[in-house]
């Protein structure tokens, strides 16, 4: 038995010095990168482009289910962006609520025909709507059918080549856009871009805009802004550096047309639908053999709000890596296929065996080192020293996330938001990684038995935080 | 070396790190606040040279010499901003000025750096005071590999665009992205008594594989002695060199254009067709009545629905020509002239656009 438990505790350990040296290349990775996007985001020459009408147009896709309390003060926002030629498209996805009452209101609405071809399949669209007010919007008054198909449905009525995935409950700075355009205003051949999503919880807000970025003082929102950072400065700045990212957030990304359109858009039976359509991307592109990026830019910013009560966390932590669990299991076969380059040899690999099967090995690792110490076969103060030092490990990632945060953007300029940021950082490990596990341990029950659903994200809309200042 | 040595040895490590971090973090913060309090007067202090030599009321030294003061950096980031707002003779004064500073020297010697960074810094500042003299060192950004560095570079053609210049930037069209080409188009828009000889020098390249894009720039540049050169390519038997064609000819309204589009409305590709009826419906002559018309009842729904929004561009016969059609015996014309007909100004302007 003590045989065993040693075994299973070296395999531990070695599962995650593996893991950790991933990481910590990840990091590396992401210093070069980071420095290099400042300074393109800096130029001036590359912004006075962007601000010319030379940028492609786009067309933003919002998808609305039940937002009622956001929807007004989100689309307004999105309409007076610092971008010549978009249009926004908003589809109400069968809400309950009063979301399409509010967006008549607010935008007065009149009915249209429907003379866009239907591509790609979407629940019945009961009807379209332009706005007498804001001649960019166009909504879509359609069937429930899920994010992905209220998408789809988006897609097929867009106009222009680029298309945004944005959450009607997102608010997109003001040169977001012209920011995320870089790429292709350079020449690359884009097939998507992501930007960040910082954490609008706790901050300074009017008119759908981000005023004042502070850090929020509760510890679950505010231990949530560390970990946007974290996932965000390195995780995919480094990805950028080490043959592309898997992931572009639903909440903000860009992608062209017709590689959407080519893939038969975003799957309608994935809850992950971002991952799951950046994974068949590369996968079609791979397979076609076309020369494309799939990118992430970390200036271009959209705020969002995070959840900041525990079940609502648990319902989206659970939410996510149930469909990650489902798509790494769906495009398995792109693992270590030499045709899938660093994709399948580096992408799916780390997502497979680094982010999926994580929790399970964490797991572990406590129940032997439990049962080594009640066994007597392992050593106490080894065993704490140990679990200090992974610990210790997760904080350094953390702290390195604020100091690329620091370096690269100083979006939260007073002390007592960075002294905030520190705290986090440092409490993230005591408790609220643990918890996160256990939702994420939960999450492969979940996909086994294939309970599929969003859960319910409660808004409590944008309120002016702050202690309302700027109300 | 035992476990627990190992482990304390990683935990110290690791606490190093971590103080290395933290300090890293205090110390960033304070050398950014220093510097913002060292630059912020300088800068203060150029800015009222630059207005003080906007008004004529001192020379370029003065403001050669407030440029100076700054960092590298903060001066050419100025210098950038400054270029905007004046032009002319007056800029060109500051250029010469500039020009043999040894800061300025340093930034023209960034041009060959390994960093893309610096020279993306050297073309910056050559983007707003590039001289004659500078003629190379433009061309060897322009050539650059990094598409920052030679989009920046490229600004420079506005002050200094040799017919060599211009033949690099030629060259490199076909690679150009669409926004990319665009900028180039506005930048030489200034100069075209350079660039349309060259341009149409490159249009008469008709086995040329970047041939397509080069016809788009020449749209996009949109000056009228491209006119022929273009119209003599609708007959090309590329398809995507027909569909540019179809397109340019939009932006040159004349009796040549029209008459070849009303042929390229009967084009074989319906890519083609399309295009060529929307140009018809861009230079809104009533003479191509007819031939949109006929585009009412193309077998592609794009063709059909193109052919509709130009003729609500033709006035009172446009409109009429879709009345007649919304109660024709064609259902597909039928149907579009019923669609379009049912917009609102509004939605047809934007359809349309």
């Amino acid at each position: 038995m003590s045989e065993v438990v040693r075994a299973v505790d070296a395999s531990v350990i070695v599962y995650f010095v593996v893991l950790n040296s991933f990481y910590a290349l990840l990091l590396v990775m992401a210093l070069p990168e980071i420095w290099a996007q400042t300074r393109l985001a800096e130029d001036e020459n590359l912004l006075r482009l962007q601000e010319s009408g030379a940028p492609p147009p786009i067309s933003i896709l919002v998808p609305a289910y039940n937002e009622e309390a956001t929807i007004e003060a989100s689309i307004t926002a999105i309409l007076t962006l610092d971008y010549r030629h978009y249009e926004v498209i908003v589809v109400n996805d069968g809400s309950k609520d009063g979301t399409m009452d509010r967006l008549h209101e607010a935008f007065d609405l009149y009915e249209v025909p429907r003379i866009h071809p239907e591509t790609l399949a979407s629940r019945p669209i009961r009807a379209l709507f332009r706005s007498r007010t804001r001649p960019r919007l166009v909504v879509i008054d359609k069937e429930n059918g899920g994010k992905a198909d209220s998408l789809n449905a988006a897609i097929n009525a867009s106009r222009w080549p680029l298309v945004i995935a944005v959450d009607a409950d997102t608010l997109i700075e003001p040169d977001a856009m012209l920011r995320l355009t870089r790429p292709f205003v350079m020449g690359l051949k884009v097939a998507a871009v992501g930007g960040t999503v910082r954490v609008a919880n706790g901050s300074v807000i009017r008119d759908g805009r981000v005023l004042e970025p502070r850090v929020p003082p509760r510890f679950l929102p505010g231990v949530q802004v560390v970990e946007y950072l974290r996932s965000f400065l390195y995780g995919r700045l480094g990805w950028n550096r080490l043959g592309g990212n898997l992931i572009i957030s639903g909440a903000f990304g860009l992608f062209r047309k017709e590689f959407l359109l080519e893939i038969g858009g975003y799957r309608t039976d994935s809850i992950v639908e971002d991952f799951d359509v950046v994974v068949r991307l590369h996968r079609h592109l791979r397979d076609r053999r076309t020369p494309y990026v799939i990118t992430f830019v970390p200036d271009p910013v959209a705020w969002t709000e995070v959840p900041e009560s525990l079940a609502v966390l648990r319902r989206q932590r659970e939410r996510w890596h149930r469909g990650l669990i489902l798509t790494m299991w769906k495009y398995h076969g792109m693992l270590f296929r030499p045709r899938y380059g660093r994709i399948g040899s580096l992408g799916m690999p780390f997502f497979t065996f680094g982010e999926m099967l994580a929790p399970l090995v964490e797991v572990l690792g406590y129940v032997v080192t439990a049962a080594g110490l009640w066994l007597g076969v392992l050593d106490v103060p080894i065993a704490v020293l140990f679990f200090l030092v992974a610990l210790s490990y997760g904080m350094i990632l953390s702290i390195w996330g604020i100091v690329l945060e620091e370096v690269g953007f100083r979006r939260y300029r007073r002390w007592g938001d960075l002294g905030r940021l520190l705290l986090f950082a440092a409490l993230e490990n005591f408790g609220y990684r643990q918890l996160t596990v256990w939702y994420r341990l939960r999450a492969f029950w979940s996909a086994m038995r294939d309970r599929s659903g969003w859960g319910r994200m409660t808004r409590t809309g944008f309120a002016p935080a702050g202690g309302g200042t700027a109300s | 070396m035992t476990s627990r040595d190992l482990l304390i040895i990683v935990a110290v490590g690791q606490s190093v790190t971590l103080a290395a971090l933290l300090g890293a973090i205090g110390v960033n913060r304070w050398i950014r606040q220093r510097r913002r309090a060292r630059v912020l007067p300088r800068r203060v202090v150029l800015d009222q040279a630059m207005n003080g030599w906007a008004l004529g009321e001192i020379g370029p030294e003065l403001v050669a010499r407030a440029l100076e003061d700054l960092p590298t950096a903060d001066a050419v980031e100025a210098l950038v901003g400054w270029a905007g707002r004046l032009r002319g003779e007056r800029w060109q004064a500051l250029a010469q000025a500039l020009d043999q500073r040894p800061w300025t020297a340093r930034l023209r010697a960034a041009v060959r750096a390994r960093a893309w960074w610096r020279r993306l810094q050297a073309a910056r500042f050559l983007s707003v005071a590039a001289t004659p003299a500078d003629a190379g060192l433009v061309a060897r950004l322009l050539g650059d590999a990094q598409p920052a560095v030679h989009i920046a570079a490229g600004a420079a053609l506005e002050r200094i665009a040799t017919p060599h210049l211009v033949r690099i930037v030629i060259g490199r069209m076909p690679e150009m992205a669409a926004p990319v080409q665009a900028h180039y188009a506005s930048v030489l828009r200034t100069t075209h008594g350079v660039v349309v000889p060259l341009l149409v020098e490159r249009l008469g390249q008709v086995y040329d594989p970047g041939l397509p894009r080069i016809v788009e720039f020449a749209g996009r540049f949109g000056d009228a002695g491209l006119r022929e050169a273009v119209r003599a390519l609708a007959g090309h038997s590329n398809q995507e060199v027909r569909v540019q064609v179809a397109r340019a000819l939009g932006d040159f309204p004349h009796t040549a254009s029209i008459a070849a589009l009303r042929t390229l409305t009967t084009d074989s590709a319906w890519e083609v067709r399309a295009q060529a009826v929307r140009a018809l419906g861009r230079i809104a002559d009533s003479v191509t009545l007819p031939d949109l018309v006929a585009r009412l009842g193309d077998s592609v729904w794009w063709v059909r629905l193109r052919a509709a929004l130009a003729l609500t561009r033709l006035g009172a016969g446009g409109r009429d020509a879709l009345l007649t059609a919304e109660i024709g015996s064609q259902p597909d014309a039928r149907f579009v002239a019923r669609l379009i007909l049912g917009l609102t100004p509004q939605a047809l302007t934007e359809f349309a656009a």
